[in-house]
């Protein structure tokens, strides 16, 4: 036993010396996230005004960096479109990138909404048996969990012939679980024999199932399946902002169409960046093909960004002629959040990273187009909160200015707790991107392999 | 007589079924329902003389956590998860030498927009009136709080639900209703509980008896409430929130509004398709190329 302990320890030794960035980045990541659990607990115990007390800005930086993470993979879902239902051979040898990426993005932002409510367990008894087809909250849930079925089948897919090759090469126990994951015959296992008594072989091994499986038009139909509940989900949840018509910041027909078109360009950003950052950390240099792709997306992404441009000037020059929009207009261009919509929205998101992002795809810089995407990401966040936050703060009640109550605006700032809860599910969703990256095979392949 | 009854009666069941099931559709099921035994609260507020008795009633008929120090200051208080009725001393900004205690609650909708956005349907609108949040099927995801017009529902931190005046719905079985316990305790009558026409009826009476200016809000407010407050001015310069006179988040215009997003979803699928495009083409000079 002594001795297996021992063998154990100094293995794990040997791997934290070969490799100690990977580990130590492992250990900060795990830090965080038992931060979280703690920030967790204590609202558990405590009260849950310790994570968001105001009552007057209920979704605060919680939904914000839920818009914002949840937003960034149904960009990826629509960007895996390209790749798989359109058949764009360029995306689809990162297809398997894109899918993992969005499933993990969604996973965790799912995970933000559920803890912001008050009840989360309630969530799946009520939603299924007393739907609101009203409201928008319960469509956007529905969805992104029939979206989340879908990827995860869909990913499956993608990796089945890997796994496939893995069962092969491997021996022993692992041979039988990753035979086990790429649905491969068994028989020369014991697990055959329990299968079979648990009466799961007639079903996971049933001939029209594998017909079905081995089609290969499946993954088509898949993705398409999975594009369209992605997208519908994505305007479900720019409509849960945009029904609300006592919200002015929030209410009307622009959010959903705004929501996918930031889809879109947080998704690139995204992609691009998660994939240079990969490529970076593991000191490996990148096929030629995916470095073309990454100049390419590159421009696509500074094309989008103008069109985001483009749609939030004609938000605001419209506002100011519209009688009823023209106070969140104001608001907006000179209110007390202004400095960040200029600083953050409109410069580090679109103006900077836009320019940024051509001229590295006409040098050929890698860096340039991986700074311009963490732009991107980082201005987009930005962007969220003063859309989620700033729409509450905008005031309901207008006192004349003779009246003797002020306009006093809700204020609001992130608790500690707040923050370590946020900053725990980021460092879970990194770690689940770091072991996928680790353990899955995500690499790209080039059209050769494909 | 008997003909014609039984004529009118089944032409109006007709209507009922078939505004019913309309209305069913758009999302306000109640509104056919019984327009007539509607139950609606007045709060009058050149009678009421701030004694908040309305408020400790409400905190104790409800087993609220009681702040008292709310129930002895003129500040201004805010509804919160523990204060369903609120007491505050206004003043008209354009004629500040009145002063006036305004009773502040739930409007109690026709048309609720709270109920129209709850994901979990925990908010209905009884046929006499109320609008009752479950509290047992509530997840506190805070919806209510942005969709509604008056900005009502407060979250409670330990209870982890919203909650609201429900109009002491459970004060009395239903159809035999009695006094809420605000209007109960109220000793001025600044307070009164009838059928809406009734209380409407009574509104308008107190108001044309009135030497001073003054509003009724309530009729049109949100497409109509079955809150009636009889103000010394517009809710606007009472420093009220002022919700627009129609029904508020509309079924169809939350239609309108998503389908917006499918619209641009299928260009942005169409720009997709002529972007893929462009690889086949790619493709094509390649091969030509290479061969
Ligand atoms: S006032 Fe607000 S909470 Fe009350 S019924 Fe109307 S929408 Fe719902
Ligand atoms: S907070 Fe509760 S009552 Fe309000 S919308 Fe959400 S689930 Fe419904």
């Amino acid at each position: 036993m002594k001795a297996k302990i021992d063998k154990g320890l100094r293995a794990s030794l040997e791997a934290i010396e070969h490799s100690p960035r990977f580990y130590v980045w492992l250990s900060v990541l795990a830090a965080f996230i038992l931060l979280a659990g703690y920030a967790l607990v204590a609202s558990l115990v405590l009260s849950m005004e310790i994570l968001e007390f105001s009552l007057q800005i209920p979704w605060a930086t919680m939904v914000s960096a839920y818009t914002w993470l949840v937003v960034v993979g149904s960009g990826l879902c629509i960007i895996n479109a390209l790749g798989g239902v359109f058949g764009m051979h360029r995306y689809e040898m990162m297809s398997k990138r894109i899918v993992f990426l969005s499933l993990t993005t969604i996973m965790f932002g799912l995970m933000f909404i559920m803890l912001h409510l008050g009840r989360p367990e309630r969530v799946a008894i009520y939603n299924a048996i007393s739907p609101n087809f009203r409201s928008a909250i319960s469509w956007m849930g529905s969805l992104y969990n029939i979206y989340l079925v879908v990827v995860v089948v869909e990913f499956w897919l993608l990796i089945r012939s890997n796994l496939t090759e893995q069962a092969e090469q491997a021996e022993g126990w692992k041979r039988t679980i990753l035979g086990l994951l790429a649905l491969q015959d068994l028989s020369d296992s014991r697990l055959d024999g329990i299968l079979e008594k648990l009466h799961l072989k007639r079903f996971l091994y049933h001939p029209r199932l594998h017909r079905i499986l081995d089609d290969p038009r499946l993954p088509r139909v898949v993705a398409s399946v999975a594009f369209i509940t992605g997208v519908a989900a994505l305007t479900m949840l720019g409509s849960v902002f945009a029904h609300a018509e006592s919200r002015a910041l929030w209410y009307g027909p622009y959010y959903p169409v705004y929501f996918l078109v930031s889809a879109l360009f947080t998704g690139y950003a995204a992609l691009l960046a998660a994939t240079i950052i990969t490529y970076r950390a593991r000191g490996e240099e990148m096929p030629p093909e995916l470095k073309t792709l990454m100049f390419e997306m590159a421009q696509v992404l500074a094309l989008l960004l103008a069109v985001g441009f483009v749609l939030t000037s004609y938000r605001l020059v419209t506002g100011l002629f519209d009688p009823l929009r023209q106070g969140p207009t104001l608001f907006i261009l000179k209110g007390p959040l202004s400095p960040s919509f200029w600083i953050f929205e409109v410069g580090l998101m679109s103006v900077v990273p836009g320019l940024l992002l051509v001229i590295s795809a006409r040098k050929k810089s890698v860096g340039g187009v991986l700074a311009g995407s963490l732009m991107v990401l980082v201005g987009a966040f930005v962007m969220r909160y003063l859309f989620v936050v700033g729409g509450q703060i905008y005031p309901n009640v207008f006192p004349r200015l003779s009246a003797d109550l002020p306009i006093i605006l809700p204020s609001y700032l992130p608790t500690i707790m707040e923050v370590f809860l946020i900053v725990g599910i980021f460092s879970g969703f990194l770690l689940a991107y770091t072991l996928g990256e680790k353990f899955l095979p995500l690499k790209e392949e080039g059209p050769e392999h494909a | 007589m008997n003909k014609t009854a039984k004529k009118i009666s089944r032409r109006s069941v007709l209507k009922l079924l078939a505004g019913g099931s309309i209305s069913a559709a758009l999302g306000a099921p109640t509104i056919v329902f019984a327009q007539s035994r509607r139950y609606a609260k007045l709060a009058d507020t050149f009678r009421c003389i701030g004694c908040k008795r309305c408020m400790s009633a409400c905190q104790r008929w409800n087993g609220l956590e009681m702040d008292r120090y709310e129930l002895i200051t003129d500040r201004n208080t805010d509804l919160t998860a523990n204060s369903w009725v609120v007491v505050n001393l206004r003043a008209d900004s354009d004629n500040r030498t009145q002063r006036h205690y305004q009773h502040w609650a739930c409007q109690h909708c026709e048309r609720p927009a709270c109920a129209g956005v709850c994901p979990v349907t925990a908010i209905t609108k009884l046929p006499q009136g109320p609008v009752v949040i479950n509290e047992n099927k509530c997840i506190g995801c805070r919806y209510c709080y942005q969709a509604c017009p008056f900005k009502i529902p407060r979250f409670d931190f330990e209870k982890r639900v919203t909650r609201k005046c429900h109009l002491c719905y459970n004060r009395t079985p239903l159809l035999n209703y009695m006094k809420p316990a605000c209007v109960a305790a109220c000793p001025v009558g600044a307070l009164a509980f009838d059928y809406r026409h009734e209380i409407v009826k009574e509104a308008q009476r107190r108001v044309r008896r009135l030497k001073n200016p003054s509003y009724i809000m309530g009729l049109s407010e949100a497409g109509g409430t079955d809150m009636i407050t009889i103000l010394p001015a517009k809710p606007k310069n009472m420093g009220l929130v002022v919700a627009p006179k129609k029904v508020v988040n509309h079924t169809l215009d939350k239609i309108r509004i998503s389908a917006s997003g499918f619209a641009a979803a299928s260009v942005i699928a169409g720009a997709m398709y002529q972007y893929s495009n462009t690889d086949q083409h790619r493709d094509k000079e390649k091969h030509e190329g290479e061969d």
